[in-house]
């Protein structure tokens, strides 16, 4: 590739800025995981329907595997490994490793950032909420129903 | 039941890694100067290579080789667990839509990507079949000329093929005379059911890192029968197995879908041909042509008297088994044992085939065989009690095996009472709707009974170190089931010392002794049996160098938290080793080791256990659109004793929400040999929001399994009556039986208008 057609990002990343260059059509999946070594965004169906490669986006769920590098230029995104503070887990982590609300783990980090996201623009989510906010993130081991009740549990 | 069991249980160590990001699951695993590889597919479903011109590929900038047919003629190039018909890559021919053709080798995924577009095939089209029936007729295009059976190879006895047809096992069974009792019997029920190739959708896809280094090969694999990855290497490439070692990270999600072998030669010959460590991680889209459930065509006959006893059971079974037979002789095997039932035969045929297609291979998923029997005996079972008038529930108590009785004389008695378990499942349905009452609900039963196809032969090596700390090592392999949590409870309780002090090794076979593999329930109870013996090991060499530092009779000696105590005296570990070895270091192994002949023999009948389910539905049609919804769901099991309870149920539900994909939404459909949705946009799994909204899990602890405590193995049960018991919701209140699936609302509404056509 021709170095020309690199571009330069920086977003915010996990509280912290970040500068990284990219080519234009990366996807921000792969500049997560190869170029910054955030291997906890997962990468599972390509096509934006699993949800294990969730991030934050100024708060909101974006898939990391359909989404270019390049669109987080500027913006503040959140990835699992910013998620616990001080090596401490936060609420929604806490709640998913005491409800067991994962198997593999490989859906865990999408699965506990959609709730953070949820919880973020509603605080109450009532059961129907929940269910219709988290159908975007895909779990082939537990069949949810340890998952709804941690998310349950932070209501 | 044990007191421990009931002990409110810190969550799974697993956990706070996987909750955080920081697990490294294979496809995270980075080898240094690892090179990536990418697959150029098949395109055709049967064919064969006239050429396969890679030089504009080669010609990229940035890739360092291509592997083709042409580059294995040296090596023993054709693999396989019961026959050995399938070549590492495909060499002169193809069988099947998505059969690796060539690999690209790159210094990134996205050259490797690019580069398979440069490669040019040549093909001759052949005549092809992706219908096993089909696949069965005279005239229908052969896909192996020959076959060769590998007997014992990693399974207990050899695959049965008739030579010259696309039949890969045979298989047949009777007892009784079960024409006889069709000729007894006041009635003889007949009905043909079909179940649909499904793909297991382990979320991560299939990984594999190789290296060859040092004359021997290094694999990082997402496999789940490390030693038989190992073995079939071993023979692929020529090598000692004392040169192979296999590491198993965590793997995301398998169903079976990573069970014996599956990408880890192809992967092997990438970095045999490059000379460097090769990645390859396939994707979504790639793993639905890498395996899948097999398809099954089931008819079962039925003989009963007018009271609803069942005289005799006829059971034909064929099963795609795609273009590889991988373990699908097992399968077919299975599948006909699970369409028995827990009823008593006296009466009993078995007749099932496993037959070449050009589709992706078959492979075992979640309780092999099991679902595809249970859909169709369970769903005749309420045929039979709407034909005579007997309520469903009350025909299966009429038929239903005792603890104790045999399904097959052959095979071990089962061991959990169904009856028992059946009345849970109707009392938690009745809390259900007392809690939530709902009058328009449909309901529907089924049950189920599998025989794990488990090996006795597992080992493990406990060793405890002079600070009281306890390294497990073992192959079982940590697929989200939560084993590297059982062997720590199993460890810690049997050596009497904190879980907090047990850590589970990474599976890794240069280290960790042999064993047979994680997959049909067993890694829990084997493994378990393991540690059982690896503790007693320890305890006894303490003993002796107790005996001989301090003076005590060997046999007052046992263990207590952090050391050993012997009447009214305690040593902590450091100062009996301390004493023993003559410096404050050190450590003491203990080895566990099971086979068939350990227990005195009794882990040699088949089944190991009886792995058993009971479900039982509340439904909703909208008769509209035919759309099928499932408001409550009661899923029972005997799981002998639940060892981590969260855990226990997790498998439960898992396992049950699984059975509801296959009943209402997935299938892998072939159109002119293509597989016309494989890719997660056209193919659908369960989502959170079509998880019933009641939901009960009730785990019996009878305390009969032959692992520690009476565990048995569990986690495959639940996944059993979930399609029969939701049709038998549909036909109790509409009258329509449906004997395909999945249970689409196209399917069931066109049911619907059939039937008010012709009422």
């Amino acid at each position: 590739m021709d170095a020309t057609e690199r571009m330069m990002l920086s977003f915010t990343l996990n509280g912290r800025p970040v500068e990284v260059d990219v080519e234009p059509s990366d996807l921000l999946l792969d500049v997560l995981r190869n170029r910054l070594g955030l291997k906890g965004t997962k990468r599972s169906c390509d096509v934006e329907v699993c949800g294990a490669c969730t991030v934050l986006m100024n708060g909101l769920p974006v898939s990391s595997c359909t989404t270019l590098a390049a669109d987080a230029d500027g913006q503040t995104v959140l990835t699992i490994e910013g998620v616990a503070q001080g090596g401490e887990l936060d609420r929604v982590q806490r709640a998913f490793v005491e409800h067991a609300g994962m198997q593999c783990g490989f859906c865990t980090p999408g699965m506990v950032l959609a709730t953070t996201a949820l919880l973020n623009v509603n605080p109450k989510p009532d059961n129907a909420e929940i269910r219709h906010f988290l159908r975007g993130n895909i779990c082939r081991c537990t069949g949810y129903i340890k998952i709804l009740e941690a998310v349950k549990s932070l209501v | 039941m044990s007191e421990a069991s009931h002990r409110a249980q810190p969550p799974r160590r697993d956990f706070f890694e996987k909750v955080t990001g920081s697990a490294e699951f294979i496809s995270d695993v980075v080898v240094p100067g690892m090179l990536q590889g990418r697959i150029l597919r098949s395109t055709i479903p049967h064919g064969r290579i006239r050429n396969v011109d890679v030089s504009a590929a080669l010609a990229l900038p940035g890739v360092e080789a291509v592997l083709t047919g042409e580059d294995i003629a040296g090596l023993n190039n054709h693999w396989g667990l019961f026959l050995n018909d399938r070549p590492v890559i495909a060499i002169d021919r193809v069988r099947y839509v998505g059969e690796p053709v060539a690999v690209v080798v790159a210094v990134d995924e996205r050259t490797a990507e690019d580069a398979l577009d440069l490669i040019d095939v040549d093909y001759e089209t052949l005549p092809f079949v992706t219908d096993a029936v089909e696949a069965m007729a005279e005239d229908a295009p052969v896909l192996h000329e020959k076959s060769e059976t590998l007997k014992d190879f990693y399974f207990k006895g050899e695959a049965k093929p008739v030579p010259g047809t696309n039949i890969f096992q045979k298989y047949e069974y009777a007892h009784g005379d079960v024409e006889r009792a069709f000729a007894d019997a006041g009635r003889v029920f007949e009905d043909t059911f079909s179940f649909p190739m499904i793909f297991h959708y382990a979320m991560e896809p299939h990984c594999v890192v190789a290296s060859f280094a040092d004359g021997g090969l290094t694999l990082w694999s997402c496999g789940q029968a490390p030693t038989a990855i190992q073995k079939v290497l071993s023979r692929v490439f020529d090598l000692p197995l004392a040169k192979i070692r296999i590491i198993t990270p965590y793997v995301g999600g398998g169903f079976g879908g990573k069970a014996s072998v599956k990408i880890d030669p192809l992967v092997a010959a990438a970095a045999w041909k490059v000379g460097r460590p090769v990645r390859i991680c396939l994707s979504i889209s790639e793993s639905m042509l890498t395996c899948r459930r097999l398809s099954a065509s089931i008819t079962v006959r039925t003989g009963v008297r007018a009271d609803g006893t069942i005289l005799g059971k006829a059971v034909r079974v064929v099963m795609n088994g795609g273009a590889y037979a991988d373990t699908g002789p097992a399968v077919a095997i299975k599948a006909a044992n699970r369409a028995i039932g827990p009823y008593h035969v006296p009466n009993l045929k078995l007749e099932a085939y496993a037959v070449y297609t050009n589709t992706v291979p078959g492979a075992a998923f979640r309780s092999i065989g099991g679902p595809q029997a249970v859909w169709a005996s369970e769903s005749q079972m309420d045929i039979i009690a709407g034909a005579l008038g007997i309520d469903p529930v009350e025909l299966r108590y009429r038929n239903m095996l005792k603890p104790g009785e045999t399904v097959r004389p052959d095979l071990r008695p089962i061991d959990v009472d169904m009856a028992e378990a059946l009345g849970q499942a109707s009392q938690a349905m009745s809390r259900l709707d007392a809690a939530g009452p709902d009058a328009g609900l449909m309901k529907g039963v089924a049950v189920g009974a599998s025989d794990p196809g488990i090996m006795a032969v597992a080992a493990v090596l406990v060793r405890l170190k002079i600070d009281g700390s306890v390294l497990v090592i073992s192959n079982s392999v940590e697929i989200g089931q939560g084993i590297r949590e059982v062997l720590r409870t199993f460890a810690a309780e049997l050596l009497n010392q904190p879980a907090e002090a047990v850590y589970v090794m990474t599976p890794d076979t240069a280290l960790a002794p042999f064993d047979w593999g994680t997959g049909a329930s067993r890694s829990s109870v084997m493994m378990g049996m393991a540690i059982e013996d690896a503790a007693i090991d320890i305890r006894r060499q303490l003993a002796d160098m107790a005996a001989a530092a301090f003076g005590v009779a060997a046999e007052t000696v046992s263990l207590c938290p952090g050391g050993i105590v012997a009447g009214d005296r305690q040593w902590p570990f450091a100062e009996l080793l301390h004493a023993h070895y003559g410096i404050d270091s050190g450590e003491v192994i203990g080895i566990g080791r099971i086979s068939p002949h350990s227990r005195d023999g009794r882990l040699m009948q088949a089944p190991l256990f009886w792995e058993t389910a009971a479900g039982m539905c509340g439904v909703e049609l909208d008769e509209e659109t035919g759309e099928v919804r499932v408001r409550r769901y009661v899923s029972v099991a005997d799981v002998g004793r639940v060892l981590n309870r969260a855990s226990a149920e997790g498998q439960d539900e898992g396992a049950a929400i699984q059975g509801l994909g296959h009943a209402l939404s997935e299938e892998l459909v072939y159109e002119d040999g293509q597989p016309v949705n494989a890719s997660m946009i056209d193919y659908h799994v369960p989502t959170i929001d079509e998880v019933p909204e009641d939901f009960l899990t009730v785990l019996i602890e009878s305390g009969t399994g032959p692992g520690p405590g009476g565990a048995r193995g569990m986690g495959e049960g639940a996944i059993l009556p979930v399609a029969p018991a939701i049709a038998n919701a549909l036909a109790s209140r509409h009258g329509i039986r449906i004997r395909d699936l999945p249970l689409t609302p196209e399917r069931v509404w066109r049911a619907l208008q059939e039937k008010k056509a012709k009422p």
